[in-house]
């Protein structure tokens, strides 16, 4: 029989696909020749639109540059904003903060679970993930009045302090959550559906992954403890020790496990965040938001999302309005590069599963 | 830090190299030198393309190129001091005539960066593979990120050819 090559859209609008993406794939039969990765689905021109609107006007906006996680979106500009303008933050914002940006992760992974077991056809392990990140949203409700875009870090510190008694309820809702990862990993870790459809899939090496600008999971799976939080500690996290969770192979089964133990992690860190909190103000003043000129100047701060390196480089004119910021998101190397290289010589059924496995969040790209 | 700028200031003559703050670099180099820099500082171990940044300065009729530059770490659980460098590499090039080599060569993730870039600023990168759209579904006149893109215009001109609905009374 003779073999012919087609042209295959996998997304926008389609089963396996997560998120506003589409994939172009060249196939033979079932294997993938070529693949080039088509984002724009949902650009919307953010950076163009921080140009026009004060520096504190901009926050409602960084926030839905990413819808999984956007809080380490107001992280990354409010580092970035109080760098150029040399705001100090005081040390019980740093510790919320971080509390915070952990709860965002967990969130964010369990999200990310959800998608990628509805992927594999582990309905019931997705429906669980979804629950639970639910009652993270809870506790985002209680403290900030929004269930996804928060807005509650700001320059200088956090919108206004916990309300009394949300240490314990974040200790409790964590511990809900908690006592069920045995039930995550008999019905989905472990089980022997997820090894096969998953082990050895994706695979790249350290070395590759290093080329491609890899970070985060990508990279930590092949066994590279690579982590902002460690290599450049920003708010809270040199404070408490914590370990970061890493994997040898580099496959997708890797990179699956990664994300658990960082969910895992996450928890340990913010008990002890919590234990050690200090007392004191939770903002710093800073100047009347219609009258604040930054000075001159450029800057570049990154912190670590739940994907990976998140920067900004951000310009300053001296003006009221940032004069250029732009968003390095882990997605895009993850997304563009790595996607369209390992892809090669993969199959059509694991299209998703690469594509989640990595991690790809569409927004992030599109920007 | 500044072992390894006086390094870089012998290597290249053209180069301005100042250091901000604690683990922040900063090189401003002649838009010839760029590509060599960018091979030197990976074989020096700075082997991690963070991002490839534009920047639209109209008054002074030129694009600059922001290049940055982290280690990853040498093995793979000690945090050194190399990894908590960021290298900020500058170039200005023409804003008539923008063009500028690729750094494909040197590091693979800058190919979707230039991309965007040509979309977003115009630049032409020589020897990129692929320069087609990545995120925006039509060209324009004036690359959209440009300074002198005047959005406002753009939506009315745009935007507007939708003719309103008109209700029973004529009314718009």
């Amino acid at each position: 029989m003779r073999k012919r090559e087609l042209e295959l859209y996998f997304g926008p609008q389609h089963l396996g696909m997560v998120g506003n993406f589409s994939i172009t794939l060249k196939v033979e039969g079932d294997r993938i020749l070529e693949a080039a990765a088509n984002p724009g689905y949902l650009h919307r021109g953010f950076e163009k639109l921080m140009e026009q609107r004060t520096w504190i006007q901009n926050f409602p906006m960084v926030c839905r540059m990413n819808v999984v996680e956007p809080d380490s979106m107001e992280m990354i500009y409010s580092m970035g904003v109080e760098k150029l303008a040399g705001i100090e933050v005081p040390e019980r914002a740093h510790y919320i903060r971080s509390i915070y940006l952990e709860l965002a992760r967990v969130g964010s992974h369990l999200f990310g679970l959800w998608a990628y077991a509805n992927m594999l056809g582990f309905d019931t392990v997705a429906q669980w993930a979804m629950y639970h990140r639910d009652l993270i949203l809870d506790l985002f409700e209680e403290l900030t009045g929004g269930r996804v875009y928060h807005i509650y870090i700001w320059p200088g510190g956090v919108r206004r302090d916990f309300p009394d008694g949300f240490e314990e309820k974040i200790i409790n809702t964590l511990h809900t959550i908690g006592s069920c990862v045995p039930d995550y990993d008999a019905a989905f870790f472990n089980n022997r559906i997820f090894y096969e459809r998953a082990k050895d899939i994706g695979k790249i090496t350290r070395e590759e992954a290093k080329e491609m600008g890899a970070t985060g999971q990508a990279l930590r799976a092949t066994g590279m403890k690579y982590d902002i939080r460690k290599v450049e500690p920003y708010a809270a996290y040199d404070k408490v020790p914590w370990n970061v969770p890493s994997r040898e192979d580099g496959d997708a089964y890797s990179r699956v496990w990664v994300i658990r133990d960082e969910m895992i992690e996450s928890v340990h860190m913010i008990f002890k965040l919590i234990d050690k909190m200090p007392g004191g103000k939770v903002y710093n003043k800073i100047p009347n938001p219609f009258k604040w000129n930054i000075p001159e100047s450029d800057a570049y701060v990154r912190c670590e999302s739940s994907r990976g390196e998140l920067g900004l480089y951000i310009v300053s004119d001296g003006g009221d309005k940032p004069y250029r910021a732009h968003f390095r998101t882990p997605s895009y190397p993850h997304g563009l590069t790595i996607l369209e290289k390992v892809l090669r010589n993969a199959s059509i059924a694991d299209v998703g599963n690469i594509m989640i496995s990595l991690y790809v969040v569409a927004p992030e790209i599109d920007r | 830090m500044e072992l390894f700028k006086k390094k870089i200031e012998s290597a290249f003559s053209g180069v301005r190299v100042s250091i901000p703050g604690r683990y922040r670099m900063v090189i401003n180099a002649g838009k010839d030198e760029v590509i060599s820099i960018l091979n030197f500082l990976k074989g020096e171990g700075y082997n991690h393309l963070g991002i490839i940044s534009c920047v639209d300065w109209p008054g002074e009729g030129e694009l600059e190129l922001v290049y940055i530059i982290s280690a990853y770490m040498r093995d793979n659980d000690t945090y050194d001091d190399d990894c908590k460098a960021n290298i900020i590499l500058k170039t200005r090039i023409s804003r008539e005539k923008p063009e500028f080599a690729t750094a494909i060569n040197v590091f693979e993730n800058a190919e979707p960066y230039e991309r965007e870039i040509h979309e977003f600023f115009g630049v032409d990168f020589k020897g990129h593979p692929r320069l087609t759209p990545l995120l925006l579904e039509r060209e324009y006149e004036i690359p959209p990120f440009r300074k002198d893109f005047d959005t406002r215009k753009y939506v009315e001109e745009f935007f507007d050819k939708i003719p309103f609905v008109e209700n029973e009374d004529g009314q718009k």
